[in-house]
């Protein structure tokens, strides 16, 4: 009786798994740890996925997924990422209006470059300074 | 420098219709948070969805079952199938490959590695929004010019291509412009293999590569467009 089960779990299996009940006993028990596992990590891999569709959507807009999600986190809207997939993929119009959004309200980090000024002393050549913007522009040294 | 993307326009070039009951028309966002967008909306838009264009999705307007066959699904699917509950997943007619878009982009003093990797996210689709990883969504991208790849460094003379024929000591060890003399598609066809997935869906993937020598290329009837390229030291700097 047990056999029949485990036969009946090991169709579709390799070679000899499917046929021999030594084998295939063996077969089917990894197949059931590997199914109660997998069934975890489907939730992972689904979530991973949506985010992978968000930011390629994101993108398209110039904006990429860190700072659409935190534009959203900052205006209160709670859609979840399997919904901004599917929005992404059917709905681009309204896509685009969650983007617009989002960049409204984070418009993202502009780091000021830190300047290298390369003050290189004409006799010895070396280089001298490496100057943060503020010391410039306090110091009237850059008209912005 | 940059240049500007071709697959967005497809969509803002298309007059904007019904937009979604998400963005009332008298605040610019709804202040509280919302649900999922109610299944009625989608039969409406399913039935307004003419051609799909390139980027678009295929199949979406057979979302609605016709009245005589309603009987024939059972309660959770009488309305057609949720496409809001389950993740979308690309059917056959979704990614053939007549269809797919076509990619040319010369190779002239464009760094190598930079160039590569664009490539390849073209290939495998990661630019798309159906991006889908067990399936074939990219597109196709043809390289001319490939004799004229540029490194930086010194990495022309440095850089070392490894093969091995499988028996003893038969390692067999090239420089890069040793290779560049011999086979210069190769380059490019060595730095893109390592970048698409290794399997065999990426090895399909690689034959959506097309590398050529010289200006010239035999695909004009496939009318291919300007790969966009976002990244702004892809460019050698003389």
């Amino acid at each position: 009786m047990n056999k029949d089960k485990i036969f009946k779990l090991a169709k579709g299996f390799r070679g000899r798994a499917k046929n021999c009940i030594r084998i295939a006993r063996e077969r089917v028990e990894k197949a059931l740890q590997y199914s109660y596992r997998d069934r975890r990590n489907k939730k992972r891999d689904m979530r991973s996925l949506w985010i992978e569709r968000i930011n390629a959507g994101t993108r398209l807009h110039g904006v990429n997924y860190g700072n659409f999600m935190h534009g959203l986190m900052k205006e209160n809207i709670q859609l979840n990422r399997k919904v901004l997939s599917e929005l992404s993929m059917h709905e681009p119009y309204s896509f685009k209006a969650l983007v617009d959004i989002s960049r409204n309200v984070f418009p993202g980090n502009k780091k000021e470059k830190e300047i290298v000024l390369r003050i290189q002393c004409a006799q010895c050549m070396l280089y001298l300074h490496m100057v943060h913007p503020h010391f410039l522009r306090d110091h009237n040294l850059v008209d912005s | 420098m940059a240049v500007a993307h071709t697959a967005p326009s497809a969509f803002l070039s298309i007059p904007p219709q019904k937009l979604s009951s998400f963005a009332s028309p008298k605040t610019p966002f709804l202040g509280f948070p919302v649900a999922v967008a109610p299944k009625p909306f989608v039969q409406a838009r399913a039935l307004t969805l003419a051609k799909p264009t390139p980027n678009q999705i295929r199949c979406q307007g057979d979302a609605v079952i016709p009245k005589e066959q309603k009987w024939m699904f059972d309660e959770s699917n009488i309305n057609g199938p949720d496409i809001w509950n389950k993740t979308w997943y690309p059917k056959a007619a979704d990614h053939v490959n007549t269809e797919k878009t076509w990619y040319v982009v010369d190779a002239t003093d464009k760094i190598l590695g930079r160039l590569a990797s664009t490539i390849a996210i073209h290939i495998r689709g990661k630019n798309l929004a159906t991006y889908t990883p067990s399936v074939d969504m990219g597109a196709f991208v043809i390289v001319v010019n490939a004799e004229k790849v540029a490194v930086s460094g010194k990495k022309r003379t440095q850089k070392l291509y490894r093969r091995h024929s499988g028996r003893p000591g038969g390692m067999k060890v090239e420089t890069f412009d040793q290779l560049q003399q011999r086979i210069p598609e190769r380059i490019i066809e060595h730095a893109v293999r390592g970048m698409l997935p290794k399997g065999r869906l990426g090895r399909a993937l690689f034959t959506h590569l097309k590398v050529y020598k010289g200006p010239n290329h035999p695909h004009e009837a496939q009318k291919p467009i300007e790969l966009p390229i976002r990244d702004k030291r892809v460019q050698v700097q003389k």
